[in-house]
């Protein structure tokens, strides 16, 4: 036993069955690689990829600037600015949308708050940029990334469900308010 | 004067097509390395520039050449520039003494001439070996002038592992030298003329070198900071050892010199223990006029053998430790190396051919 081990190490019998081995797959070269910028690899169903905000079928926001996203979101990406959709004062809006996504660590999180299903994550990971500065997305950039990765929209929530009651609802009737 | 003249004319021709072949060799290698390490671990290699990439080593030189050269404040400059020379030079003029193919002594316009070697020196193995010595200083003035302290630790180890190994390269040769009778490469080849049986690695009587061969290989690849024992260089774990600091050109220059090193130890063990031209069987050998084309012929394939070795044994193992490649160096090498000159001269006095 102890001959053997010695005559193996006399020939290096352990380095030749290493080189054995990458001859045999030298020889079957089947390689695994694709050639990223021309294949694509095809990405999971749930892929966590760029934020993008959604639109209803009738092309208006889903957000109702509820502020929810940013406050769920552990790396502070969101900022939300809210305010009352003018003339309609029981229906509010997201007047501006900042999101950074410098500091995204696309958790997830801000889709999981949302109550609306406003927010969608598109399967789009090319992003890498020349300058930071243009990672900081306003809403109608968010806006034209949900236009694109989500072309099959919902419809307002009133039309899905009749006979539920909804907030964020507008109704033309009421009176404006009084200061 | 007109001899000389045409002597003159002669030998720099050959000296332009020697350098000619060897760089271009140095340029397909770079290709082909990375080719053969991807084949062997399941990837592609380069593929974009050309198709399948042929034109790499194009877009790299175009693109070392355009880099710019940044020389770090407080380098000794004349020393920083001197070192990647004093490194390509001696790598490069090694193959004046390598035979390629038959030894033929032609007449041209009465000046004595021989087509397949630059110059027949008699002691052609020891001129190489001081050469390859040389390339040591360019090493570790390479690491020294850097002002860098991780390149002077680079070019320290360097030198270190290159001084040890050197002394097993030359005592794997010893073997060889003892049989043949003769340090000029051309006679070392003529002494194995005709079939493998009478290569020095194989040669039965009066002992095979085929351990010394061994040796040789693993000193080698040691010299010329191959893997497994790129220590100098280790790029996945130094930033690249004592040419940390060089870029352009002059990182070019370190780069084709270690290609070139390869070479020129694969033209080596191919001419002190293959058979150098010869034919592994007699009969695959052309006759008169024509020998030179299947020297030539099975002169590069054992080249390109041994090169593909290399590539070989990078694909499989892992780089060494520090010590333990001393310790193999100088404890098991060595010995081994000593033990074979013992008996090939013991073997060689009671057998003399
Ligand atoms: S994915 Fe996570 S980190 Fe990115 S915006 Fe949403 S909550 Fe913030
Ligand atoms: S995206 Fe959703 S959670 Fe964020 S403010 Fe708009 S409605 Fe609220």
């Amino acid at each position: 036993m102890k001959l053997k081990k010695w005559i193996q190490s006399l020939i290096f019998y352990e380095i030749l069955l290493g080189m054995k081995e990458t001859l045999k797959h030298f020889l079957k070269y089947r390689p695994i690689t694709l050639e990223y910028p021309h294949v694509k690899k095809p990405l999971p169903e749930n892929y966590r990829g760029m934020l993008g905000l959604l639109r209803y079928d009738d092309d208006t926001e889903k957000c109702v600037g509820c502020d929810l996203c940013e406050a769920a979101c552990p790396s502070r990406v969101i900022r939300v600015v809210s305010a009352e959709v003018p003339g309609e004062p029981t229906k509010r809006f997201a007047k501006e949308y900042y999101m950074d996504m410098t500091r995204c660590l696309f958790c997830g999180l801000c889709v999981k708050a949302c109550p609306v299903d406003a927010l969608g994550m598109s399967q789009e990971f090319e992003w890498a940029v020349y300058d930071k500065r243009n990672l900081q997305l306003n809403k109608e950039q968010l806006l034209a990334i949900g236009d694109r990765a989500f072309p099959e929209r919902e419809k307002r929530l009133e039309f899905q469900h009749p006979n539920v009651a909804y907030f964020n609802v507008s109704f033309k009737d009421i009176p404006e308010k009084e200061f | 004067m007109f001899d000389t003249s045409i002597k003159l004319a002669l030998t720099l021709s050959q000296i332009g097509a020697v350098m000619g072949v060897v760089l271009l060799t140095v340029a397909v290698l770079t290709l082909l390395e990375r080719k053969v390490l991807s084949w062997m671990q399941d990837r592609m290699g380069p593929m974009e520039v050309g198709p399948y990439g042929v034109l790499q080593p194009v877009a790299d030189g175009l693109k070392l050449f355009f880099k710019e050269d940044i020389i770090p404040a407080g380098a000794n400059k004349i020393m920083f520039s001197l070192a990647p020379i004093l490194v390509l030079v001696p790598a490069l003029i090694g193959f004046a003494v390598i035979p390629f193919g038959p030894n033929w002594t032609i007449d041209v316009m009465g000046v004595e001439f021989k087509p397949f070697v630059i110059s027949d020196i008699n002691i052609g193995v020891l001129y190489i070996l001081a050469f390859a010595s040389i390339g040591a200083y360019g090493v570790i003035l390479g690491g020294w002038a850097s002002n860098s302290k991780y390149s002077l630790l680079g070019g320290l180890r360097s030198a270190a592992q290159l001084i040890s190994y050197e002394l097993n390269v030359g005592l794997a040769i010893v073997g060889v030298l003892l049989l043949a009778g003769s340090l000029s490469l051309v006679e070392i080849t003529e002494a194995q003329a005709g079939g493998f049986w009478n290569w020095f690695a194989f040669d039965p009587v009066p002992f095979p070198q085929f351990i010394a061969f061994v040796i040789f290989l693993i000193a080698s690849v040691a010299e010329t900071n191959r893997l497994p024992f790129d220590l100098p260089e280790a790029e996945s774990e130094l930033v690249a050892g004592f040419f940390t600091e060089y870029s352009g050109m002059r990182f070019a220059f370190f780069f084709m010199a270690e290609y070139a090193n390869m070479i020129l130890v694969s033209c080596m063990s191919t001419v002190l223990f293959f058979g150098g031209w010869h034919a592994p069987l007699p009969f695959l050998q052309a006759p008169g006029m024509f020998a030179w084309v299947t020297g030539i012929f099975w002169f590069t394939a054992k080249v390109y053998f041994f090169l593909f070795l290399f590539f070989w044994i990078r694909a499989t193992l892992p780089r060494l430790r520090y010590d333990q490649l001393m310790r193999f160096g100088w404890k098991v090498l060595l010995p081994i190396a000593l033990g074979n000159i013992v008996v090939t001269s013991v073997l060689a006095y009671i057998f003399p051919n």
